[in-house]
């Protein structure tokens, strides 16, 4: 292996690896190599709408065609592009080895043809992407088609499949893919990529993909390619600060679509803890939502808010729930959860003065960089609670419910709840206050993938143009060139 | 000058033993060095090391017993007692611990219950201090000033916490009595009597009261250098900063950047005084020029110490040469600026600015916080003087073990300062720093420097252009402009 690894930048069917220049290195990052972006910033854009029109030669199903293609060449036993990646990218990633091997195992597994074919009918309905589709009302007959756009993804690198399934979005609704690669997983995307160009360089899809690195906040580059006549729409990924830089460049004919920074919590009912196997079972599942993946997701557990109640009693029941979740993280399978790549030092600070304060929090684990889990004595969350990573779980006692919605807002993502019967009562409200998913209690990463709505809105209908077209039904309108005076009527 | 005694016990070393230097430097330093900055900075390393070892064995016997944190540190880890620095780094306190207490006791002010966590971080009983019928964090502190020697410090941050250190009113004097010989006087040469007696005017571009280490220390630089005149201190605004306020202010910013500014359980009657506080905030612009034409006018001629934070003289320093008024104090004055480097932005000609409205050649700094006594202030070759009675460490950032204490390392600043009256001197920071060990600082103070280059380990720590779906902290990311000016 080199020195240091390249990033490379995949245009259109091409593989870039001139003018390299050195990205990274702080804060102990490795650095690499990747091709000047000011040098390729006008190679990257598509330089008109028009200029998509071969991605309407295919059908539907000669796209799944290539991406089944594309996902039997993405296993990393045979292809030495996505090997060598993810050799690189155990470096850069936030999370272990066995974890990234699992995620690069289950990449040919995201381009089933039956699993890509649900996805498009379940979230947009396959005859949209696939040609017009009519509907009378009012008189008119009313044909809608779901057309592919310009898009930039500025993806997240918490889990190398978001590249993947950026390209796999821009296939389906035929779009116009550019990928920004992050600094925490700047390889992965770039060897999709070129495999695409290395089995089929001129087919339209691979013509309608590009991969590069920039640094974010590039003003230089950015000013120059964030312009309407380049891009029409902005998916973006991500940290506060990356998403709320975005947001500058928007403009008329410039749109955002934003995947907004999101933790995730979860609420265990007072039945979940009534016997020594239910109070078993409830652990079981806390451990699995906080920690599979090392807690790197959004759809990772934080917080979680027990109906214990906060006398002497629901905090003597809740410090034995906390050491049981603490046993149960420890025994997950390495493929799910390992102990964590580097406790985040800063965290550590803050879990260990928790620890000497033991009237008010009860610290389990952690010594070792392996994760812990904090009992808090009272209904607070601790203050550091937008830190919590690396394994580390806050468990918090309320009386009531209401307790828990005062802490969901817009940044609340998943939200598992057991049992059932409270996530009945539990959902309603807490979509009001900004929750956006709700699952059984230890299901977050168990289930149907990422299809229909994400974080409150629904990316893949979003990447889409919805283009209308109507006629007249026969004899239902008259012509407003043969209306009277008073007999027109434009009901909007 | 209460506390600049003229006696001198220094040069005398030999004669004593370790223990009781250690003895000496923990109780009264400056008087042990006459206070004079050459002495303090002159120490052998040899010796002062020595000094520091038997120090912390003398502080660690007796603030066990004292400090119920400690006692629970200490244990855990088994330490009775140490045998060389690195030994005590395991019972240094992160600096979070002040903040450690749950938030919502805070909401519903159970001053009883916040006492209870306090009275565990230091050897002053707090407990017995009443609380019946206290209804803010003003309130409190002012009961515990009076019924205590503590003096306890605030400081809120933008996710809505806020900090209580149990600094007592004596560290408040040691900690000005040091600025006083480390900012007046010039290496090398002996104090003159004006440097140690003379009353001289402080400005300060802050606030005059609060509980905020920033406007509370004004009631002690007043005793220390202004011979205890209030005539002599003059600051840009003339009102306490309610500590109130300033946790409402972070709450309020951290509950818009959730989205959703009404649900902020914060008692009514402070949520009543925030038409106070934008009143005050509103009739800032004026107090400020009144004050800039006061210090420009009044003080010409005069002997002058300002000391403040960095950007709030640079908001000075711009305003008053943008009305072509500038500063002309006697010689012997200082400006001592702070904060930069700390997460607040500079300006790039902040320090020029600052040298041309003030008319001084250089402006001094020092590094320091709320948690420690014994200020560092950079030297002529920009290294930041650990004075003799704080032991320095730089921990690997990861283990958090000490790095080695030679060659050039940069590692977590942490420190022990055994001069510490009420909390335990022991502290990890969040702030990143570079120490020479070896190469004897060409001023010529033998004291261990801190480079200039002070970061804070979160910026460290953020890589250039990690791009994440998990939420990362938010609050810190809008604007908290004067706010974070006066929490620095």
């Amino acid at each position: 292996m080199t020195q240091r690894p390249i990033s490379y930048a995949v245009i259109r069917g091409q593989v870039v690896e001139s003018d390299l220049v050195e990205f990274g290195g702080r804060g102990g990052d490795i650095t690499f190599l990747a091709p000047d972006p000011h040098k390729i910033v006008d190679r990257l854009p598509l330089g008109s709408p028009s200029k998509m029109e071969d991605l309407y030669d295919l059908s539907f199903e000669q796209i799944l065609d290539f991406l089944e293609e594309l996902g039997a060449h993405c296993d990393v036993r045979k292809n030495d592009l996505l090997l060598e990646a993810r050799e690189m990218s155990y470096a850069t990633a936030p999370t272990t080895k066995p974890i990234m091997d699992v995620f690069f195992d289950h990449l040919p597994a995201m381009f089933d043809r039956d699993r890509v074919r649900r996805m498009c009918e379940f979230s947009v309905g396959v005859p949209y992407l696939e040609g017009w589709v009519p509907r009378d009302i009012n008189g008119s007959r009313v044909s809608i088609r779901a057309y592919g756009a310009r898009s930039l993804h500025v993806v997240a690198g918490n889990g190398p499949v978001i590249g993947a399934l950026s390209i796999l979005r821009g296939a389906v609704t035929r779009s116009d893919t550019l990928i920004k690669v992050p600094s925490n997983d700047p390889f992965t995307t770039g060897a999709i990529a070129r495999t695409m160009c290395q089995f089929a360089p001129d087919h339209p899809i691979t013509k309608h993909v590009a991969v590069a690195y920039w640094r974010g906040g590039d003003e230089a580059f950015e000013q120059k390619l964030y312009q309407p006549h380049n891009i029409e729409k902005i998916i973006a990924w991500g940290g506060f600060a990356g998403v709320k830089h975005v947001t500058k460049y928007i403009q008329p004919g410039l749109e955002l679509i934003s995947l907004d920074p999101k933790r995730s919590a979860s609420v265990v009912g007072a039945e979940a803890l009534e016997t020594p196997e239910q109070l078993e079972e409830t652990a079981s599942r806390i451990a699995v939502d906080v920690a599979t993946g090392n807690q790197t997701a959004c759809v990772s557990c934080r917080m979680c808010y027990v109906l214990c109640g906060t006398d002497e009693d629901g905090i003597e029941t809740l410090k034995r729930l906390g050491q049981l979740v603490y046993e149960a993280m420890l025994r997950l399978p390495q493929d799910i959860s390992t102990k964590p790549k580097r406790y985040d030092p800063g965290l550590k600070t803050q879990v260990d003065a928790l620890r000497l304060n033991e009237d008010w929090y009860t610290v389990i684990g952690g010594q070792e960089g392996e994760g812990a889990v904090i009992v808090s004595h009272t209904a607070d969350r601790v203050d550091f609670y937008e830190y919590l990573a690396d394994r580390t779980v806050n468990l918090i006692p309320v009386d009531t419910v209401d307790e828990v919605l005062a802490v969901v807002d817009a940044y609340t993502q998943t939200i598992g709840i057991f049992p059932e019967t409270l996530r009945e009562e539990l959902r309603h409200k807490m979509a009001l206050h900004g929750g956006q998913r709700f699952v059984q209690l230890g299901y977050a990463f168990n289930g149907p993938g990422l299809v229909g709505p994400q974080d409150g809105i629904e990316p893949l209908r979003r990447m889409c143009k919805w283009i209308i077209s109507e006629e007249p039904l026969p004899t239902q309108r008259k012509p407003l060139w043969e209306c009277a005076e008073g007999e027109a009527a434009m009901v909007s | 000058m209460a506390s600049m005694a003229q006696t001198s016990q220094a040069g005398t070393t030999s004669a004593r033993s370790v223990e009781e230097q250690a003895r000496a430097w923990m109780d009264d330093p400056h008087a042990y060095f006459g206070y004079s900055t050459t002495r303090l900075h002159s120490v052998p390393r040899a010796q002062m090391e020595a000094v520091q070892l038997a120090a912390m064995n003398l502080r660690l016997a007796e603030r066990r017993g004292q400090i119920a944190v400690l006692a629970k540190l200490a244990d855990a880890q088994d330490i009775d007692r140490v045998d060389t620095l690195d030994a005590m780094a395991p019972l240094l306190l992160p600096h979070d611990i002040y903040k450690s207490y749950p938030i919502s006791l805070l909401a519903k002010q159970r001053f009883d219950q916040i006492a209870k966590w306090l009275d565990r971080l230091t050897v002053h009983d707090v407990t017995q201090v009443d609380t019946d019928g206290c209804a803010s964090i003003d309130d409190w502190l002012m009961r515990i000033q009076a019924a205590t020697p503590l003096d306890v410090a605030t400081s809120s941050g933008s996710s809505g916490t806020c900090s209580f250190y149990p600094k007592s009113k004596r560290d408040y004097l040691i900690s000005m009595t040091g600025l006083r010989i480390d900012l007046l006087q010039r290496f090398g040469v002996e104090p003159t009597d004006a440097d140690l007696h003379e009353k001289i005017h402080v400005v300060s571009p802050g606030y005059r009261d609060g509980h905020a280490t920033s406007g509370r220390g004004h009631h002690y630089t007043k005793q220390v250098f202004c011979g205890d005149d209030e005539s002599f201190l003059h600051c840009a605004f003339n009102f306490k900063i309610s500590s109130d306020l300033m946790w409402l202010a972070g709450r309020l910013r951290a509950a818009a950047a959730a989205g959703d500014a009404s649900r902020i359980d914060v008692p009514p009657a402070l949520l009543a005084r925030r038409a106070e506080w934008e009143a005050v905030q509103k009739d800032m612009p004026a107090q400020q020029a009144a004050f800039i034409q006061q210090v420009t006018a009044q003080l010409k001629g005069e002997r002058v110490a300002a000391m403040g934070l960095t950007n709030m003289f640079y908001t000075v320093a711009k305003k008053g040469l943008a009305d072509g008024i500038i500063a002309d104090f006697a010689p012997g004055s200082v400006v001592m600026g702070g904060g930069g480097g700390k997460g607040v932005a500079l300006a790039e000609d902040a320090e020029a600015v600052i040298c041309q409205f003030f008319g001084v050649d250089r402006m001094l700094s020092a590094y320091g916080m709320t948690e420690i006594n014994c200020h560092s202030v950079l030297c002529e070759h920009d290294r930041y003087h650990v004075p003799p009675m704080v032991t320095p460490y730089l921990l690997d950032i990861d283990s958090g073990q000490p790095l080695p204490r030679s060659g050039v390392q940069t590692g977590r600043y942490a420190f022990f300062d055994m001069t510490h009256q009420s909390a335990w001197g022991g502290l990890i920071t969040g702030d990143m720093a570079t120490i020479d060990w070896d190469t004897p600082c060409p001023c010529g103070r033998t004291s261990y420097g801190l480079e200039k280059q002070i970061g804070r380990v979160s910026d460290f720590l953020g890589g250039e252009d990690k791009i994440s779906c998990a939420a990362t902290p938010s609050a810190q990311a809008e604007a908290m402009d004067y706010l974070t000016a006066i929490e620095a």
